[in-house]
């Protein structure tokens, strides 16, 4: 449309407000990184690479860093997993169909901040899943889940499991609606059996969903801050801790900014280039698939 | 899909879906049980006369008010922008805007922080409502201007030659036309805004400034932890939700799905 009226003074607030907040505080962020800077406002003096040589050489660091990538493997593969099997069980006949898709969405509107509480009451020693070990006689494998360092990731990995199924779900639902019916009536005619079906048909229909999600799992994963907070303060023994929590412990609870911040701008560097190899990876496949 | 010839096998499969929401129901039954343990009733009647409380779900809806405000009409300005008015070099500055769609919170936590008492951020909504709303603006520029990408350019061309000007175009075409993309990113940005936790933890201290995510820690802080009054805050805080999520179902699903199907 190049006889169309000027459009600057339209895409100028959404672009100086997004644009130039994040980019402020990227620079600034940048800028304080390179400081030794304790406190708020203060200011502070200049260190160059210091607070960077400082992170890649802590083993908190790593650890963080593991824990975003254990994580992002094991809510990945039980989300899309249980996804697909939830969306496929309720495009099959069942009853009360809605009932089933709100108890499986509602976790994922429900603020995490104001579930945390309750997860840690499921997770207590005295509470349900213990409970729920002992009568079925699996009394051994009841444990202080949040309080010892062995299980205190997993239980993050599972509430964060928890709280996003629903949201895999209702992906996989919209694109299983997608399927012709015609395919899956020729598949049936052809003799394929229910499991046969899904591994054919369904999952490889559903591919660009699996996709989308391994992408919003990474991103999730590399700015996970409420669940591991609010659950275990990333303890103990930082044996749950994350980017987030480690960022935020050290910007917030010992103002040392720089060091922080030095943090923020390598998670940074993290979550665009991790972006741009996949987004590249995933324009190869389609160019591959559109040469086929 | 799954194909039940039998009523055998269809009572199979209602019984194994069952089995498997399980799960998802514990956390709510642990809620709604705990709650009711101890004092009843009473711990609810404790809960609300926590003085100020309404406070809290005041300032929630404010925030979010402004925010979805802040979001909606910048939103709809730049896809309109972007997709169908004369703009140079407009892939530049659209991706210089998708940049900033994987960046992380709490990579502004170290600039506002540093800032924060030179500029006054503690307990001003604004410290909270302009890096919310900054933050989902990239993410909700894309999917509307993809939505607009889809309304033929001939709509706006006729309007042009009959002589309606920008700004009637954008009232009496654009916001009409792209409704439906619209509600989706209304409740994207109102499901966002009020489950926020990080930014209104850091910068909203004053406990007349507080919005619901930060009511637990709050009840924990006035109950000693007593199990049963957290429990009975946490269903009181969630339950507004809950409801507006049961009786818009669609809307909601559609609009967190959104986001993924583009």
């Amino acid at each position: 449309m190049n006889l169309a009226p000027p459009g600057y003074g339209w895409i100028a607030p959404a672009f100086v407000l997004s644009v130039g907040v994040i980019y402020f505080c990227i620079a600034y962020s940048a800028y304080i990184s390179t400081q030794e800077w304790k406190g708020g406002s203060a200011g502070g003096t200049f260190v160059g690479f210091e607070n960077y040589a400082e992170a890649l050489g802590n083993p908190l660091f790593w650890g963080a860093l593991r824990h975003t990538l254990i994580f992002f493997l094991l809510v990945s593969a039980t989300q899309i997993g249980m996804g697909i099997v939830f969306a496929a069980m309720l495009h099959s006949q069942v009853r009360l169909a809605v009932v089933y898709k709100v108890i499986i969405f509602m976790p994922v509107v429900i603020a995490p901040a104001i579930m945390a509480p309750v997860h840690r009451a499921v997770f207590a020693s005295d509470g349900p899943i213990n409970w729920i070990l002992i009568h079925i006689g699996l009394g051994d494998l009841a444990q202080p889940w949040l309080a010892q360092t062995s299980t205190s990731l997993l239980v993050v990995i599972a509430v964060q499991i928890w709280s996003t199924i629903g949201f895999a779900f209702i992906l996989f639902y919209a694109a299983m609606g997608q399927i012709e019916p015609e395919v899956v009536e020729a598949a049936r005619i052809d003799g394929a059996g229910n499991v046969r079906l899904l591994w054919a048909i369904v999952v490889p229909s559903v591919r660009g969903t699996i996709f989308a999600l391994l992408i919003l799992n990474v991103i999730a994963a590399l700015k996970l801050f409420d669940y591991p907070y609010l659950l275990t303060r990333g303890g103990p023994v930082y044996t749950s801790d994350f980017l987030g929590t480690y960022i935020f412990r050290e910007a917030v609870s010992l103002s040392n900014l720089g060091y922080a911040s030095a943090l923020a701008i390598l998670l940074l560097i993290l979550a665009v280039a991790i972006s741009v190899v996949v987004s590249l990876r995933s324009r190869e496949r389609e160019v591959v698939r559109a040469d086929v | 899909m799954f194909e039940s010839r039998s009523t055998l096998s269809r009572v199979f499969l209602q019984a194994a879906l069952t089995f498997m929401v399980i799960p998802f129901l514990i956390p709510l039954y642990v809620m709604v049980h705990g709650s009711f343990q101890g004092q009843g009733l009473g711990n609810y009647e404790a809960v609300l006369a926590v003085p100020g409380l309404a406070l809290f779900f005041r300032n929630s809806a404010f925030i979010a008010l402004c925010t979805i405000g802040i979001v909606y009409v910048t939103t709809m300005m730049a896809a309109f922008g972007f997709s169908k008015l004369r703009v140079r070099r407009r892939e530049v500055f659209f991706w210089m805007m998708l940049a900033a769609l994987t960046l992380p919170e709490v990579v502004l936590l170290s600039p506002l922080f540093a800032m924060a008492a030179e500029v006054g951020l503690y307990n001003t909504f604004w410290a909270v409502i302009i890096p919310i709303a900054a933050l989902q603006v990239p993410f909700t520029v894309l999917l509307t201007r993809i939505y607009v990408d889809g309304i033929p350019d001939d709509l706006f061309e006729a309007a042009r030659i009959d002589g309606a000007g920008t700004l009637r175009m954008f009232w009496h075409l654009l916001l009409p036309l792209s409704r439906p993309m619209a509600v989706a990113v209304v409740v994207l940005v109102l499901i966002n805004t009020w489950n926020a936790y990080l930014l209104p933890l850091v910068f909203l201290i004053d406990p007349s400034y507080q919005v619901v995510t930060l009511l637990p820690q709050y009840f924990q802080g006035q109950y000693n932890d007593d199990q049963t009054k957290v429990l009975a805050g946490a269903l009181l805080t969630a339950l507004p939700t809950i409801i507006a999520y049961i009786s818009l179902q669609k809307y909601f699903e559609r609009g967190l799905a959104a986001g993924a199907l583009k």
